[in-house]
Order: C-alpha cells, then structure tokens, then sequence
C-alpha cells in the first residue's frame, strides 16, 4: 500500500513480536492489565501493520484466515463456556475454576476461557473492518482480493 | 411431562429438512408418528383430567419478574392440544403427497413444526407471559408458512398482511396481559382466574380487557380485522388446513374462553364481544357466499364461525359454554377435512374456481363423499356433529344471558348465519362436485392419491360417527373443558333426536328450509353488491395504512439520514442534550462541590490543558491529514490522564483504540483531497458550534454532579473486595469484565459482531450501480482465483472482462 522499504522491513519484523505481546497481553489479563480485549486490539493492530505495509491481498493470501468466521467462533466460543453452568444446573455464566494451576499457563477457569472467546473476536471484527475498507473498490480501485469467495451473492 | 411435549415438536422440527430426499412420501410417514406420539402422550394424560384433576409443571426461569415456564393441562388446554397434535398428524401426512413435487418441501416442515410446537405451548401455557412467547412465536411461523411461495408477490403480501396485523395485536395483548398480570398481583393464569373479583373492581380492568380483546380479535380475524385471513389462504393448503382446523386462529377464541370463567359478565365483556363476534359472523357468512375460489369460500366460512364462537364466549348464559366447545371440536373435524380435500381438488384439477369446476363425482368419487359428508357436518344437517353443535348453539342463543333487545337480535343472526351456512356449503358440494363437467380443469382428472385421502377421511368418520352412538362418550370428554370455561357448574347435554319439539328444533329446521330454498336463488345472491360500503375494505384500508407508514418512514429517513455525517452528529447530540439537561437543571446542582485541585501536580494540570489545545488544533486544521493527527493527539492525552490516575488497564484500551481509529481514518481520508473545502456558511458553523460547547457544558456538569454525590456508595469497592475471593484475579477490571458483568461483555462482542456484519454488508454486498461507476475511471475487475495474483502494490487483476464474472453483488433482491 504504501510502497516503504522501511515500513516493510519494520512490519515483517513487528508481527511475530506484536502477536506474542497479543497473547502475553491476553494471559496475563486476569490479575495485571491486558486480557482480551486489549490482547485481541493488538493482534489486530500486528495484522492492520502488515495490510498497511503490503496491501489487503498479502494478508489475504499469506494468511488464508477468514477473520468474518473467526469473529464468529469468537462469540460462539465465548458463549460455549457459559453454558458449563447451564448444564450443571446452576446460572448462566457461572465460573469455574481448576484446583490446581497448569503449569506454565497458570490457574485455568471458564473466565479465562470467555476471554480468549472475546479475544477472537475482537482480532476478528478489527481486521475484518480493515480488511474491508482497505479493499473497498472506490476507495482502491487497483486493491483487489485475488477471489472474493466470500462475497457470493444470495442465489436468486 | 407437559415440557417435554411442547419442545418436542420444536426440537424435531429440523428433520423436516430430509423431505429433500426421495421419494417424498415416504418422509410423511416418517415424521406423522411424531405429532402423532405427541397425541398419544396427551391423551395418556385424559384420565387425571377427566377426574377433574389438573396436570401441571413449572420451571423457574427469571422469578423475581415472574416470569416461569409453567405449563397446566385442564379440559381447555386439552381439547386444543389433542386438535392441534392430532390433526397435526393427519396435515405430515398429507404434505407429503400434497407437495411432493416441491423443492422446499423440506423448509415448509420445518415451519410447519415450529408452529405445532408453539400451537402446544400456547394452548398448555399456565403463565401469561409464557403464552405470549407462543403467541408471538405462531405469528412468525404461520408469516413464514403463509408467504412459503415466496416467489409470488400475493403470498408475500398475504404473509406479511399476517404478520403484521397479528403481531401488532400481538403488542396489544402484551401490554394488555401485563396490566392483568399487575392488577391481580400475579403472572400465573390459575391465579389469575382465582382473583377474578379483584381485577373486576380494580381500574386496570377496562384498559387491561380492551387491550387483550385487540389481539384476540386480531389473532382471530374478527371484524373489522378479518381480511388477513383469506389473504392468508395463499399458504399452500396443508398449511390453510392447520391454521384454520385446529390452531393459530383459534388462539383468540382460546385465550377469550380461558379468560372467561371469572373476568366475563361485565357490560364491557357482553357487549363487546357479543357486538365484535356478531358482525363478524355476519360478514363472514354473507362474503363466503359470494366468493368464486373454494379456499376463499372456506376461508370466510371459518371467520363467519369464529365470529360465532367469540359470540358464544360473550354472550353468557348457562348453555353458551357448551356450545362453544362443541362449536370447536365441530368445526376443527370439518373445516379440517374440507381443505385438504379442497386441496386434493386443487391439486387434480388444477383449480380452485367454482366457475370452472364441476362434476368431479365421477371422475373423484372419494373425495366427493368425504366432502359431501363434512359439508353436510358444515351445513349442519341432522345427524352430523356439525348439527350436534349447530343444536347447542340455538339453545345458547335461546337462554343467553343478555339485556331483552339485544338477545332477539342474537337470536335471529345465529339463524341467519345458520341459513347462510347451508347456502354456502351446497355452493362448494354442487359446483364442484355436481352438474357439467367443469370448463377450466385438467383433462382426464383422477382421484387424489389415497395419502391425501386418509387425514380428511378419518376426520369425516369423526363427524359422522361421534354423533351415532358416541355421544354420552364426546360429552363425558368435553366436560373438562366446559367446567374450564363456564363460570358455574354447567353440565353438557349434547344430543342427537330431541325429546320434545323445542324452539330452537323448531329454528333449525327452519334455517335448513330457508336455506334449502335460498339455493334456488344462487346466481342472484352471488351477483348481489356487497352490502359493506365500499370503503370498509379492509383491503384497502391496510394498503393505505402501509403505504402512509411506509411514506411517513421515507420522510423521517430522509430529514435524519441525509448522508451528511455532520448532521447525524448534530441530531445524537441534540437527544442527548434533551434527555440529559432538564435533570442536570432539576437536580444536579444540588449540593454540588467543585473538585479538589489540591493534589494536582503542575504536569497534570498541564496535560490537561494540551486536551482543548488539542480539539482548537483539530478545528483549525486545514489539511485532512493534520485534523486526523490533531484529533488522535487528543485521544492520545485522554490516555495519558488514565496513566497519571493509575487506570493502566483503560490507558492500554484508550491507546489501541486511538491508534486503530487513526488507521481507519488514514484508511478512508487517503483518497479524498488533501484539504478540507468550505461547505458550509458562517451561520451553520456557528449554529453546529453552539450545539457542541451546549452539549460540552452538559457533559461537564453531569460528571462533576456524579463526582459530588455522596447519596451512594462507590460500586468500586465492594468490586475490589470481592475480585481477589470471587473472581480469582488481582486485575478487578479485567474480573468484572469477564466474570462479574460477563453476561455484559457478551452482549458487547456480539455487537460487535453485527457491527461488523453491517459494514461489511454495506461495502460488499450491495447493488453494483456504485461498482459500475467507479469502474468507468477504472476499467478494472475482480481477479479470477486462477489468476497469479501479485502482493504488493495491487498490479493485479488487471485482465479482460469476464463475463462470467460479472456481478458478484446485487443479484439478489
């Protein structure tokens, strides 16, 4: 997109670090600052890097991830662990919590787990939003996506 | 139990989606057991109701609003859910020979299983708010089974005429059940029913009756809210089978009977719905005589006996809710059997027009006797249940509990509905059925495949074999139900041979006389003009009233989104200030205290004073590129507040979110030019200006009025308290987000997600005239996935028009 040396190099070198900081960001969340929605704004942001740096059609093709769904699963899994109290007859959303902790992840429960939902979705909808105006044709009338598959029209 | 019967029908529903495989039949087969075990399962039930016993089960789901799944099984609730699952069972069956030939056979299971099972939680609801979800829940799957022929634009219309005059009832009913619920201090329709003499008394009674009358009369075609109901008949004939046999435009009368033991004999209750119920039955019967399509016949003929039923539930009296009962069961059987052979007929002959059918005894022999048989039962002719009913309701019309006057003219209009039944039921028997062989039918027509024969036989067997023989059996049946709805002990008699000659014998007979000699007159009657003024159509009425909400919808569009971004913010800051300010004025500078400034460093102070430096900056600015940069400096220092006051968590938010709405900003202002033009005058500005610093001011005070109040305790702490014991995370932020309000954050992500659904709907699903005139300066198309495609600076998809790529958006409507 904006064709620099500097950008380039500087972005392909920031995504891996970007993203571990995501995650560092989202583990940590339950007891120092972070948690999902700030870990999954800066993964967006590692992935909005490279679209700036390369065009939408890098991210697209390098990647091959359908943000639209991932944004989807996000809610779908952040629902998911609601439905544990549900299911053991208690309130929705209820927490629980293993005994123990995990080794090298630390204490484990479904809140844990709900932010990780929150987490996808927010990479989801924030890449997804620039992903689309990044290829909106009035915009950009070059920027194309190699093959909109998931732009297909509702059968007449 | 009772849950278990509602949710089955609902959870079942997607094994209609196999209806796609063939051969079609064979699916009927597969899914009539499930209504049918469902029927079964019911009646397994009859005995403790036959004691006189109720079956009932709740389960809690928000108590403290009162809201329960409960669901009550008495003689009522019964007598609608043995209706709606056993002919249920004889519609599966028929469907699948009926639309065998139809591709979305499968999807109008579904829709067909969605609307069983909420017939049965509506009849079995013991909660008034639960029966409204089923209320509301028919509505939606009856629209989707109405308008199954999507294609054409009368089932369209029909289907949403449904919807919208029963789901606007629907909100009627809601606001009307809430203000009963409230006056006898309960949701419970048991308990409802116990404090019958209180809700009479208390104020709420008038608003609260009139409000649930309105979605009665709307969910049963009533007059003047009729028309809907043969609109509806462009559902395909399973569908006009169900609604109108057994189920959804039953529910007002069910709801009115349910009502009726304690909240009736007021004036309010007899006049209305003896008046309401009356017309209706008029109205219907004289519009079925004059109609030319079968359906359009029947589908009068039910409002005419709907009117008669709400009738019935008005008009009082010891005999009415007998009456009522048999009424129902009467018609269900015969109405029932009547459309599906009505559809038989359709689906041979190829048309539904009196005028161009004719003769089909011999070519349809089955069909003809089983329609002859429960048009007889329609006509109501001694020996059928139809007249077993028709007896009831004359000795109701005869001993009614209304005002001298108004009883005569009840009298003399059930007699007249009772001619004109027997005019309209010979019409369908002889012009389908009778004389020449009709002009506009198929050629060589055959009898209706035994599948669609077998639901409206068993129910014309029903007819004509509950009188003979069963009748002390039907009335031990149906006493449940009419010790539910009557309001003292009322015993049903029915009866085939009178003991004595009565009066009402002696009316009967002289409405089948009348009617018989009213036949000889048919050509006459049927090109009579129609005695309504021609401006109480409903028709028309409707067309207007949508037309007006829809031109009304296109003018506030149009002043509030007129594609100006500054205008939008002007209107949101507007309301704004029109909700916030008159309690800021009333009672926000109560006890108001100015912040401390005492601990303020002389850095905080100055970073704060960079915010307005930084929106003067943002105003000033003359290039798009430094007003974005200006206004995210602003974003930024907001930020920095939160890092000097020790808010890390919301600075990190604050700091991502000011980043990538700069990016998205840059992303839009890219292309547009440099610098900002001029476009509006002086006076706009200073106008837009004044708006801003007003809703500014308002902002202000409402934070120093929070901030000075001292009436609550901080939430905060009892939050930090609990976040390390409760939530497990030393982050209280993070916990409540995730655990305390996570029901919240939830809400707030699957926002998000439509959010994003939306924009992305708009961008790249929308018609291609936008495409099209970006591609005159751009001749350029989508890149085909076997295309090499070039990361980088967009040197791609450059090829030749390709017409098979051509609009990838817009085809659909």
């Amino acid at each position: 997109m904006y064709d620099s040396i500097i950008l380039r190099n500087v972005s392909r070198l920031m995504f891996p670090i970007l993203l571990l900081l995501s995650l560092f960001m989202l583990v940590r969340g339950h007891n120092l600052p972070g948690g999902g929605f700030i870990g999954g704004l800066l993964a967006a942001s590692a992935f909005i890097l490279q679209i700036i740096a390369y065009g939408p059609m890098y991210l697209r093709t390098t990647f091959q991830i359908n943000f639209l769904n991932l944004a989807a699963f996000g809610v779908i899994f952040a629902a998911l662990w609601g439905l544990v109290g549900l299911v053991t007859g208690q309130a929705y959303m209820l927490a629980f919590w293993l005994k123990e902790p995990i080794p090298g992840i630390g204490k484990l429960g479904t809140p844990v787990l709900f932010d990780v939902g929150v987490y996808l979705t927010v990479i989801g909808v924030t890449t997804q939003l620039a992903l689309v105006l990044a290829e909106e044709p009035t915009l950009y009338p070059i920027q194309r996506p190699p093959a909109r598959r998931d732009a297909v029209a509702p059968e007449a | 139990m009772l849950v278990l019967i509602v949710l089955t029908a609902l959870i079942m529903a997607p094994l209609g989606l196999f209806a796609r495989y063939e051969p079609r039949p064979v699916i009927g087969w597969i899914l009539a057991p499930i209504p049918l075990a469902l029927f079964l399962a019911i009646s397994a039930l009859t005995p403790e109701v036959l004691a006189g016993g109720q079956v009932v089960q709740a389960i809690p789901w928000a108590p403290r609003m009162g809201l329960e799944l409960r669901f009550m099984l008495d003689g009522l609730s019964m007598l609608f859910a043995l209706l709606v699952s056993g002919i249920g069972a004889l519609v599966v069956l028929y469907t699948a020979y009926y639309l065998a030939g139809d591709p979305g056979m499968g999807r109008f299971y579904l829709a067909l299983f969605i609307f069983m099972g909420a017939m049965l939680g509506l009849v079995l609801a013991d909660n008034v708010l639960t029966m409204f979800m089923f209320w509301e829940l028919t509505s939606v799957s009856s629209y989707l089974l109405v308008g199954y022929k999507h294609d054409y634009p009368e089932a369209r219309r029909g289907a949403q005429m449904g919807l919208l005059i029963t789901v606007g009832g629907g909100l009627a009913l809601l606001v009307g059940l809430v203000l009963l619920g409230t006056a006898a201090g309960s949701y419970t329709i048991s308990e409802i029913l116990a404090a019958g003499e209180r809700i009479k008394a208390s104020p709420l009674y008038t608003p609260a009756m009139l409000l649930i009358f309105l979605g009665c009369f709307t969910k049963s075609a009533q007059f003047p809210f009729h028309f809907w109901l043969p609109n509806a008949m462009q559902a395909p004939t399973p569908a006009s089978a169900y609604l109108h046999s057994a189920t959804m435009v039953k529910a007002g009368v069910y709801l009115l009977a349910r009502l009726h033991p304690t909240l009736s004999d007021t004036t309010l209750w007899l006049y209305t719905l003896t008046v309401v119920g009356m017309t209706t039955m008029l109205v219907g019967a004289v519009a079925a005589n004059r109609r030319d399509d079968i359906k359009g016949l029947l589908a009068y003929s039910t409002i005419s006996k709907l009117g008669t039923m709400v009738l019935l539930a008005g008009m009082g009296g010891p005999e009415a809710p007998a009456a009522l009962v048999a009424t129902i069961l009467a018609h269900a059987l015969y109405k029932g059997a009547l459309f599906m052979l009505a559809g038989a007929v359709d689906h041979e002959a190829g048309t539904r027009s009196l005028a161009r059918l004719g003769g089909l005894r011999r070519a349809m022999p089955w069909t003809a006797a089983l329609a002859i048989l429960s048009s007889l039962s329609m006509a109501g002719v001694p020996i059928l249940f139809g007249f077993v009913a028709k007896e009831e309701q004359l000795y109701a019309a005869v001993d009614n509990g209304l005002p001298p006057g108004l009883d005569v003219v009840v009298l003399i209009a059930v007699v007249t509905s009772a001619v004109f039944g027997v005019l309209y039921s010979w019409r369908l028997v002889s012009g389908v059925f009778f004389g020449a062989p009709g002009s506009g039918m198929k050629e060589h027509v055959h009898e209706a495949p035994a599948g669609m024969l077998i639901g409206p036989a068993i129910l014309t067997t029903f007819s004509v074999v509950l009188p003979l023989g069963l009748l002390p059996t039907t009335g031990t049946f149906l006493q449940p139900a009419v010790d539910a709805i009557s309001n003292e002990a009322a015993k049903i008699s029915l009866y085939l041979f009178p003991s004595e000659i009565s009066l009402p014998l002696i009316l009967s007979m002289t409405a089948l006389l009348i009617g018989a000699v009213l036949t000889r007159f048919e050509p006459q009657i049927v090109a009579a003009p129609s005695p309504l003024p021609p401006w109480l159509n409903g028709d028309r009425i409707y067309d207007a009233a949508v037309d007006g909400v829809l031109q009304g919808a296109t003018v506030f569009t149009r002043t509030l989104q007129n594609g100006k971004l500054r205008s939008y913010m002007t209107w949101a800051v507007l309301s704004l200030i029109a909700v916030v300010t008159p309690p800021l004025l009333l009672f926000g500078f109560n006890g108001l205290t100015l912040p401390n400034l005492d601990g303020v460093e002389p850095f905080e102070f100055v970073s704060m004073l960079l915010i307005p430096i930084g929106v003067i900056a943002t105003l000033q600015a003359r290039s798009r590129l430094g007003a974005i940069i200006a206004a995210s400096f602003v974003g930024l220092m907001v930020a920095y507040i939160f890092v000097i006051y020790s808010a890390p968590d919301l600075a990190l938010t604050q700091l991502l979110v000011e980043i990538l709405t700069t990016v998205f900003l840059v992303l839009l202002f890219a292309v547009l030019p440099a610098s900002f033009e001029r476009l509006t005058s002086p006076a706009e500005q200073s106008r837009d200006g004044l708006i801003a610093v007003i809703g500014g001011l308002m902002f202000a005070g409402i934070a120093f009025a929070a901030s000075s109040s001292t009436e609550l305790s901080p939430i905060s702490q009892a939050f930090r308290a609990e976040s390390q014991t409760q939530g497990f995370g030393d982050n209280v932020v993070n916990v409540i987000l995730v655990d305390f309000r996570g029901f919240d954050t939830m809400g707030e992500i699957v926002v998000l997600f439509i959010a994003v659904l939306g924009i992305y709907a708009m961008l790249r699903l929308r018609p291609d005239a936008s495409l099209a005139r970006d591609d005159e300066e751009a001749p350029v198309r989508p890149a085909r996935p076997d295309e090499a495609v070039l990361h980088g600076n967009g040197q791609d998809g450059r090829s030749a028009p390709d017409a098979r790529e051509a609009p990838v958006a817009g085809k659909g409507r």
